[in-house]
């Protein structure tokens, strides 16, 4: 049970301790001063409650999975299409980012004379080999992951807090602003938050990994108002090694690098295992079974590692566009997760004749938040761009699976009838 | 032939290059830093998107400066003006 329980967790903890989840959580400090943290405990309320929505409509028809949800609100090739560009763009544009932050990080903190983007490629290729393992090698690595980085996180900052020569509770009088804008950006702490499935098909509490992304940024974010002002907070694009180096100096650093290098492989490898999780289950929703996972596993990795090998080659990580169509990949996962919520209300509705009130408060400002996160953008116009032609590309990606799905199933009844027969 | 002509073009042109890039003087790590309170030296980053975003290590005053953007920029500077470009 207790494994069932870490394994889940570490299995959706990937994007939470990403470096980029530590820029956000850190500019959002920065900007909101103490107002972040009570900010911060709402949101873990909604994605519990979101978590619980969803978790209640699978209880009443158990066989029920996330895909077939949201088909019935949407139809079956627009939910494969809304699947697709949720997960593809993020993992692909997640890996080139993050790998391309975690070169830097090893080149500055550990060996300087080691080339940034060799490293990149380096732990690129390591990701990808260890898709070919079996999936208990890959859910220990993962946990392996999960836990260094985690506990160089909660290490910092139990150390700030221990050592920091100002009181907590003055914190609390300095500034504190409410922006919505940072408020909505907070939200994409909890990505990629679908792990649940992979522990023998049981369902999770839906609080556990709300709870532990709350604690972990809770302790880091107090500490980092304590040990970095908000100016500088808001205005750095590290503001994770400027808190770990006023914390505890050198070590400080090297303790942060390890933290960077551990989350990238945990966001890598956990994005991986959804996007697997979520084209399995399309695969074998659309084909009746006809298509195994293993044909997935075999080629799935090794072409996103290429996407991502040739978008790192060709300077993607040195244009300011990555961060814009980035940040419009955690958008399309939210928006995938708002719709779930939506046809999880009308799942409810329908089969148990009473509405979900505040699964329904929460999917409604999950919206708004997201057209928030959209239109506050300053590129709101290539953001909606991507996220059009994201959308448009999976739409058509998910015509032809289904018209190369309906030949399969065709060909083979065919077989069985040709079989049937001859019996 | 034509093809020929076009191949040893080709390689001339890539050979050209480093000569060209050859041309341009370099600054020690140590020769700069010895000249970092000097009074008309400007450095440059040109570094861009995360290159520069993850980087932890900012030379203080320097001014960012897209690459792409030489020709907006370079019109700031008079043509004897000592200016470091940093990249990495």
């Amino acid at each position: 049970m207790i494994h069932s329980l870490f394994l889940s967790l570490a299995l959706g903890a990937g994007w939470l301790l990403s470096p980029e989840s530590l820029v956000i959580a850190g500019n959002a400090a920065g900007q909101m001063g103490w107002m972040t943290l009570p900010v911060l405990a709402f949101i873990t309320l909604l994605f519990t409650a979101c978590g619980n929505l969803i978790n209640s409509a699978q209880v009443t028809n158990t066989e029920i999975k996330e895909q077939l949800m949201l088909q019935s609100i949407t139809g079956k090739i627009p939910a494969t299409g809304f699947s697709l560009a949720a997960v593809i763009p993020l993992l692909v544009l997640a890996a080139t980012a993050l790998l391309v932050t975690s070169g830097y990080t090893f080149n500055e903190v550990f060996l300087y004379w080691f080339p940034n983007f060799g490293f990149s490629f380096l732990l690129l290729a390591l990701l990808t080999i260890l898709q070919f393992f079996s999936d208990k090698v890959i859910f220990r690595a993962q946990i392996c992951f999960v836990s260094l980085a985690a506990g160089g996180l909660l290490m910092l900052s139990l150390y700030g807090i221990a050592t920091t020569e100002i009181p907590f509770g003055l914190l609390f009088k300095q500034h504190g602003n409410f922006s919505s804008t940072s408020s909505a950006t907070l939200l994409l702490l909890f990505v990629g938050s679908s792990g649940a499935g992979f522990s023998n098909g049981k369902q999770q509490p839906s609080l556990l990994l709300p709870a532990f992304g709350f604690i972990l940024f809770f302790c880091w974010i107090l500490v980092s108002l304590a040990a970095v002002s908000p100016e500088r907070l808001t205005s750095s694009t590290i503001p994770y090694m400027t808190a770990a180096r006023k914390i505890m100096g050198d070590p400080g650093r090297q303790i942060m690098g390890m933290v960077i290098i551990s989350g990238t492989c945990a966001a890598i490898t956990g994005l991986m295992l959804v996007c697997r999780k979520m084209l399995c289950d399309i695969a074998g929703i659309t084909t009746e079974g006809l298509v195994s996972c293993k044909k997935l596993r075999w080629g799935f990795p090794p072409l996103i590692a290429l996407i991502s090998a040739i978008l790192m080659a060709t300077g993607l990580a040195g244009d300011e566009l990555l961060e814009v169509i980035l940040r419009g990949a955690l958008i399309l996962w939210l928006l995938r997760y708002a719709l779930l919520c939506l046809a999880a209300i009308i799942h409810i509705k329908e089969h148990s004749q009473t509405f979900p009130l505040p699964g329904a408060v929460c999917t409604f400002i999950l919206m708004a938040a997201l057209f928030s996160l959209i239109f506050s953008n300053p590129h709101r116009i290539e953001m909606l761009g991507f996220l059009i032609s994201m959308l448009g590309i999976s739409g058509l990606l998910a015509t032809i699976w289904f018209f190369i799905s309906r030949n399969i199933t065709a060909g083979k009844s065919e077989n069985f009838q040709q079989m049937e027969k001859n019996l | 032939m034509k093809n020929l002509i076009f191949f040893l073009s080709f390689l001339l042109l890539m050979a050209w290059q480093p000569a060209m890039a050859a041309d341009v003087p370099t600054i020690s790590k140590d020769e700069l830093k010895s000249k970092l309170n000097t009074e008309n030296l400007v450095i440059l980053d040109v570094r861009s998107g995360r290159d520069w975003s993850s980087s932890e290590f900012k030379i203080q005053g320097a001014i960012r400066a897209a690459g792409a953007d030489i020709g907006e920029w370079s019109k700031n500077y008079a043509k004897d003006q000592p200016l470091v470009l940093y990249c990495a």
